[in-house]
């Protein structure tokens, strides 16, 4: 550049003002001291480079706040508000599908469990009942091969067999004792087992309850 | 508004399926924040519902003696969770804001205003129901359970007070909510006819990993306060018949029937009526000796316990409902009502309809299996 004349729509950078150049003043015609001028050149050039760095200071401030407003990743340089919100959007979908995702995992683990807890409910009712039916058709057997002995003897019975009936009997009270109180603890133990269970479920549930807030 | 563009449009956007729903509500919380405890935080079923709501009303849009009366449940449906007139304007702009999002370049002006003008037009059908159904009934019922009865371990029977007279048909349902599940509201069928001192009862079987039922069997307690929809449901008695009665339940599918077998026995001269009660095992009859009392008293009444899944001995007949149902007897000139899960109720009108019932004589109520 070598005009000192300025036009109104290009703008003025420091590299312009260090190579400006003035013509000298025609013979006869008086004249600015050029060092001074120069000099104070120079001063404009350092004040315009200070107000420019100033200036871009200021763009990325504004730009950074706004990043923080649309809350985007840095890196974007500026975010139109309507984009913005679309991405808001999107980390909200994220979030609820997410959400989404662990109330379906929970559920589906809740019902394999009771799934589970309800066929081994059924095994052990089925199990029991048919050791309950074994116990009863060995007593059963018993007693009726006990009373067949008794009953073929229509004579009166000696000394030796009465005392092995006598034995046989208690051989079978014994053995009728042991079954029941083996029966009874099984099943009280079976009871303990899902009173458990109730209790803790109970438990958790009434925890849930008590932290949620009453309706009116 | 061009209703051929609207349905052209939805099919467009309908393509991105689950994606327009969490589309939506994603853009409704975020502009309206206090909107999100109105909904559960599991938000998949309401998704399904939202998107078969809108194909259902999109491809019904020029359609309108029978868009509105649908359309007009709706706006009495919503009572219950809360939903006022000044949330349908908010509800709308993210509606258009989502089918603009997933228009892309087709979206128009007059697409905008299409969509604005039938949303304008519906949500007013909507709020007048809903204002309509405020004049004579409260938005829900509060109410606390004065009795629960453990059957099973995983049934109950369970009787509540509500805080107001509860007005509603034999054979209607409503749907509940418990404090300790929110926003999870669930249909459970009244097991009574209505009483004077207004008491209703409810028969609960537990679903595995459902979120609610386990609430109702195991831990809800007497005192406890519950909350209640409106009453719903078109399985009623046809007063204006006189021929006999034929009722099926499958599980607490019994319950409906219940309430319909009370009307029937305060009419001057009841029909015959045959109940048939089925379930898979013969402790699943969770309320066969209270009916089998009744039956004693009762000329008219003949209940036929059923047992699918083993064989219960002289206690009930061994078959699933469908199969007993059809060995006994021939049923042409009977009205029959029939509620279970889906599959036994299908199966159940199948074979009334192969032995001559016709099918405006039968009526039936479906209880959801999840």
């Amino acid at each position: 550049m070598t005009s000192p004349d300025i036009h109104g729509a290009q703008r003025l950078t420091p590299a312009e003002l260090q190579s400006v150049n003035f013509q000298r003043a025609p013979l006869g015609r008086r004249g600015f001291d050029e060092d001074q001028v120069r000099a104070f050149l120079r001063q404009v050039e350092q004040e315009l480079v200070r107000v420019l760095n100033e200036k871009a200071g200021l763009e990325n401030e504004v730009a950074r706040l706004r990043e923080r407003i649309a809350g985007s990743p840095p890196g974007v340089s500026t975010v139109k508000p309507e984009d913005a919100h679309i991405q808001a959007v999107r980390i909200l979908s994220n979030a609820q599908q997410t959400a989404d995702q662990y109330v379906a995992d929970a559920q589906r683990y809740s019902r394999e469990i009771t799934e589970l807890a309800r066929r081994g409910r059924d095994e052990i009712l089925s199990d029991a009942q048919s050791r309950a039916v074994l116990v009863l058709e060995e007593a059963h057997r018993q007693a009726s091969s006990a009373a067949e002995a008794v009953a073929p003897s229509t004579e009166p019975m000696s000394g030796d067999e009465r005392r092995d009936l006598e034995r046989e009997i208690a051989y079978l009270r014994t053995f009728s004792d042991v079954y029941r109180t083996h029966l009874r603890s099984y099943l009280e133990a079976l009871l303990r087992n899902v009173e458990e269970w109730e209790k803790s479920e109970r438990d958790s549930v009434s925890d849930t309850r008590a932290s949620l807030p009453r309706m009116d | 508004m061009d209703a051929q563009r609207l349905k052209d449009n939805f099919a467009h956007v309908a393509q991105h399926g689950d994606q327009v729903a969490l589309f939506f509500y994603s853009d409704l919380f975020l502009r309206n924040p206090r909107l999100r405890e109105m909904f559960p935080v599991g938000m998949s079923h309401q998704r399904d519902r939202l998107l078969s709501a809108l194909g259902r009303i999109v491809s019904q849009v020029d359609n309108l003696p029978d868009l509105v009366p649908f359309v007009q449940q709706l706006g009495r449906d919503h009572r219950k969770f809360g939903v006022e007139a000044l949330h349908y304007p908010e509800v709308g702009a993210s509606l258009v804001a989502t089918l603009r999002y997933f228009s892309g370049p087709s979206w128009s002006e007059q697409l905008a205003q299409d969509w604005t003008d039938a949303y304008n037009l519906l949500s007013k059908v909507m709020i007048e129901a809903a204002q309509e159904d405020a004049a004579s009934r409260p938005s829900w019922w509060n109410a606390q359970i004065i009795a629960h009865e453990r059957r099973r371990f995983d049934l109950a029977v369970m009787r509540v007070l509500p805080d107001r007279p509860f007005p509603y048909r034999p054979g209607q349902a409503l749907s509940l909510e418990v404090p300790a599940r929110l926003r999870m509201w669930r249909y459970y069928s009244m097991a009574n006819a209505p009483r004077p001192d207004n008491t209703l009862d409810f028969h609960v079987r537990l679903i595995d990993g459902g979120p609610v039922s386990p609430v109702l069997v195991r831990s809800i307690a007497v005192g406890d306060w519950i909350k209640l929809g409106p009453p719903i449901g078109t399985m009623t008695l046809d007063e204006r018949s006189e021929r006999d009665i034929l009722l099926i339940g499958g599980s607490t599918g019994l319950a409906p029937l219940k309430a319909i077998l009370e009307q029937i026995a305060a009419r001057p001269a009841p029909p015959r009526v045959h109940l048939f009660f089925g379930a898979r095992y013969v402790d699943g009859l969770y309320d066969l000796d209270e009916l089998q009392k009744r039956a004693a008293g009762t000329p008219w009444l003949t209940v036929i316990p059923a047992v699918s899944d083993h064989d219960p001995g002289p206690a009930a007949e061994r078959g699933t409902l469908p199969d007993i149902v059809g060995r006994y007897g021939r049923w042409q000139e009977h009205d029959a009502y029939v509620c279970g899960s889906p599959g036994m109720t299908d199966a159940t009108v199948d074979r009334l309809l192969q032995l001559g019932l016709s099918h405006d004589r039968i009526r039936t109520d479906k209880y959801a299996d999840a």
